[in-house]
């Protein structure tokens, strides 16, 4: 053995000194898990304003952030799923169905009969998902896909495969009209950003589908009724994918069952673009906030520069790429400094 | 009651006992964990459970603990009979646990992690203010100094240990249960919280410390009581015993007095150059930098129990956990292995703890799976014949017992996947064998195929290093044997030296001051 003298207290001030570096290297990291987004977002926003003409306009602006707020709104549900360690692929096409749905009973019984129901599927068909991955053990991944197609299949014989004009000109104020003007569901958007926050950040409920999310065993041991707080994120990841599908109906007023593809993706990749990672424990609501405006920002540049479509597609692709190494990067250099301040 | 079975002498009934189990059996699947166990704590004492690997210890603690529920016996809450039907129920009963196992959430804060489940409230929210108020106290009393606003993933090792005891400290409790507690503890914080358990004692609580630190346990216990193999082999006053009978009772069998055969240095040179020559390494759970030297033809024991830094030992050597290197040479070549890919590029290969989860491919050949780790890329499709011819050799050299290569690995018994692994290892033309846990779960015919297979190997002059929690098998093929302690080594053993009963007390700290003391005096 070395001859070294290290006696007890020495290791112990060693470890000190450690722990105060390793607090501040904590810091730091946090700071960047919570506002990491701002920067591309920054970036983004001053690019478009430089090289995309129109981009300032008043009639962009709003369909940025309608279009974002309808991202957004789905994207709080997905933020809860990965917090539990799940993730939810059906939201588009519960979408889907939900908006065509809602136009169809619009028509038949009116608006309010018609938002109900539409929020109804999706609570319905994220209850479903919940049960399927809490009490049949089925990886969420794999029971989302299934109920994603079901979802779509159903929206497509719902309507026949047509579209559905609603009728209601009243209705169509949800997502066209403006207070203050400020876009209806911009407003929406940052109320229920609120919401779920505090739901996720300050009540138990929040705490406990973090700590599932986080470690399934040490809340077990702490007495947390896993499958039931599964269900429960599940329930209300569909309602918010109810809700996107009510907006969508609002705001285009003729729906087929193919509204905005892929919504499932973009709702992925503004959680984790925001700072949400992938690993559960553990969710940024501000950040899928300020994800969806950024995605928006995106979309619509490309748009007013008369990009093809397809490009978005893969623009979509890339930003989740982007944002899923960004996440693996942000952890492995969380251990590695971690592992650092162990020795 | 076996006829070892020492008794104290009945007490005079001073007090009742907070929990108490009877006859507790546990069996799971045909083997029986638990054989009649019976356990009083009583108020205002620390009760010791010790007993080696696989004695019943954890498998108590879990029925304590309302995580398993026992096949017959009963628990009893102040003298009455109880069910736990889960943690929660264990929890409300006043027992709190501090389990070996990680149970933090990484990603949430130490306040969070020290109320989960049942959080502080106010208007409907947790109070944050007030978990954080009431987190700091009780990690202050572990000389713990750091905000409670810390993500758990951001804390030391040791602190996330710390925080669980807190955690644990926390909850309104008259019995607590230590498992194992200071595993990745540094002196001043056994000592700390040592003392914190003396405290606890004086206030009427019930504790049952279990650990393999002998000389904790002589400090704070008040009882011991020991288990082998499922059974309770005595229960002693911690004053009327000593180390050598605690030994003696959880072995089974008499402690050889062995300090004669202690080295405080490790005998280096034979003559010849090392094949693995490494210098103070540091890793995770290791307080002292350690250094291994094997040489060709040479087998090398590492014993050491849970928390002695053991495992975390033969993973830094293999490169899977982050370790710093004074030096790390194979054949007089320094090598950098900073993951088990370029230490299988250095000549270094390692069979793994969990052959199941991590040795074999299940889906794949018996065939296939000896040569899989032949990492020579010389053409671009397998050559059948060349792989068949190879393992013809292993077939007969191994001794396995399997009727066609073809047959998927999951049919041969654990004995004879074990060759098939280390013939995988032999073909891969390593220069270090590390072995881990060679013979866990391999029936007694197959453990002596198996040691002699490792001789074989060293004879062709491959270095072997082999960490075992098994004396009996460091004894069979160990040339010379290092004992790790508590994150340090704590005994060299050689030759004839290796003894059972020297390496066990090696291993539970028992001659950590003498060899100390001799290095201090030499």
């Amino acid at each position: 053995m070395t001859a070294n003298v290290v006696t007890p207290d020495s290791i112990d001030a060693q470890r000190r000194q450690a722990e105060v570096l390793a607090d501040r290297v904590a810091r730091r990291s946090a700071i960047v898990d919570r506002t990491g987004v701002l920067l591309p977002f920054v970036v983004i926003f001053i690019l478009a304003v430089a090289l995309v003409p129109g981009f300032l306009s008043g009639a962009n602006i709003r369909s940025v952030l309608v279009n974002a707020s309808i991202v957004a709104i789905v994207g709080y549900g997905m933020t809860l799923a990965i917090a539990i360690r799940g993730l939810d692929l059906s939201v588009g096409a519960v979408a889907a169905l939900s908006s065509v749905v809602t136009a169809g009973a619009i028509n038949a019984a009116g608006a309010p009969l018609g938002v109900l129901t539409g929020l109804l599927i999706g609570l319905i068909v994220g209850l479903v998902n919940g049960l399927l991955v809490a009490f049949m053990r089925i990886p969420a991944f794999v029971a989302t896909l299934a109920t994603m197609g079901v979802a779509r299949g159903a929206a497509l014989l719902y309507s026949h495969g047509s579209r559905v004009t609603i009728s209601d000109t009243g209705f169509r104020k949800l997502a066209t009209g403006s207070v203050l003007g400020i876009p209806g569901p911009f407003l929406l958007a940052i109320l229920f950003c609120a919401l779920t926050y505090v739901l996720l950040d300050r009540t138990r409920f929040g705490r406990h589908v973090c700590a599932v999310g986080g470690n399934p065993a040490a809340a077990r041991e702490a007495g947390l009724n896993e499958r039931r707080l599964i269900v429960a994120v599940f329930g209300l990841s569909g309602v918010a994918a109810g809700v996107a599908g009510v907006l969508i109906t609002s705001q285009l007023g003729s729906v087929d069952a193919t509204p905005i593809q892929g919504l499932e993706l973009q709702a992925i990749a503004i959680a984790v673009l925001g700072g949400t990672s992938l690993a559960g424990g553990s969710g940024n609501l501000p950040g899928t906030f300020i994800g969806a405006l950024l995605l928006a920002m995106i979309s619509a540049s490309l748009n007013l520069r008369n990009i093809p479509g397809y490009y978005q597609y893969l623009a979509l692709g890339a930003l989740l790429l982007l944002a899923l190494g960004l996440d693996t990067l942000r952890q492995s250099l969380r251990s590695r400094l971690m592992a650092g301040g162990t020795s | 009651m076996s006829v070892q079975a020492r008794n104290e002498p009945a007490s005079g009934n001073a007090a009742e006992p907070l929990v108490s189990a009877e006859g507790i059996v546990k069996r799971y699947s045909g083997v029986q964990a638990l054989k009649d166990v019976s356990l009083a704590l009583l108020p205002g004492e620390v009760h010791a459970l010790v007993g080696e690997n696989g004695a019943g210890k954890s498998t108590l603690i879990k029925i304590l603990a309302g995580l398993e529920s026992p096949t017959t016996g009963t628990v009893m809450i102040e003298g009455n009979p109880v069910r736990f039907a889960g943690p929660h129920d264990s929890q409300a009963a006043g027992i709190s646990v501090i389990s070996q196992e990680f149970r933090l959430v990484p990603q949430m804060t130490v306040a969070e992690n020290m109320f989960l489940g049942h959080e502080p409230r106010r208007l409907g929210l947790v109070d944050r203010t007030a978990s954080r108020r009431m987190t700091r106290d009780p990690l202050r009393e572990l000389g713990l100094d750091i905000s409670p606003d810390r993500r758990v993933d951001s804390l030391a090792v040791a602190d996330q240990q710390l925080v669980e005891i807190a955690r644990a400290l926390s909850r309104e409790f008259r019995v607590l249960i230590m498992d194992e507690p200071t595993a990745a503890l540094t002196e001043v914080e056994v000592d700390k919280l040592l003392t914190l358990v003396e405290r606890l004692r004086e206030t009427g609580c019930a504790v049952l410390y279990v650990s393999h630190r002998l000389p904790e346990i002589f400090r704070v216990a008040d009882r011991i009581t020991v288990l082998r193999d499922g059974q309770k082999v005595a229960q002693l006053r911690t004053a009327d015993t000593s180390v050598d009978e605690l030994v003696t009772l959880m072995l089974g069998r008499e402690l050889e007095e062995a300090t004669e055969s202690h080295h405080s240095h490790p005998p280096t040179d034979s003559g010849v150059a090392p094949v693995l020559r490494v210098e103070g390494l540091r890793c995770k759970n290791l307080v002292e930098p350690v250094d291994v030297q094997v040489g060709a033809g040479e087998v090398l024991g590492i014993a050491g129990l849970v928390g002695s830094g053991r495992s975390e030992l033969m993973r830094a050597l293999f490169g899977v956990i982050p370790a710093t290197f004074g030096r790390y040479q194979v054949d007089n070549k320094d090598v950098k292995p900073r993951s088990p890919a370029d230490a299988i590029d250095s000549g270094v290969f390692m069979l793994t703890e969990d052959r199941k989860a991590e040795g074999i491919l299940p889906l794949l050949s018996v065939l296939e799976n000896a040569v899989v780790a032949q990492r020579k890329w010389g053409r671009l499709l397998l050559n059948r014949r060349k792989d068949r011819e190879n393992y013809q050799t292993l077939h007969k050299r191994m001794r396995i017992r399997s009727a066609d290569s073809a047959n998927l690995i999951t049919a041969l018994s654990g004995g004879n996947q074990q060759k098939v692994l280390l013939g995988r290892a032999l073909l891969s033309e390593c220069r270090v064998l590390l072995l881990n846990e060679p013979t866990r779960g391999v029936d007694v015919g197959a453990k002596v195929d198996i040691y002699q297979l490792v001789a074989e190997l060293a004879a062709t002059g491959v270095a072997v290093v082999v960490s075992s929690s098994e004396a009996a098998e460091l004894v069979a093929v160990a040339d010379r044997c290092v004992t790790l302690y508590a994150g340090r080594v704590s005994g060299y053993l050689q030759g004839d030296a290796i003894i059972e009963s020297a390496i066990v007390a090696a291993s539970l700290g028992h001659s950590l001051s003498k060899a100390t003391d001799r290095r201090a005096s030499s």
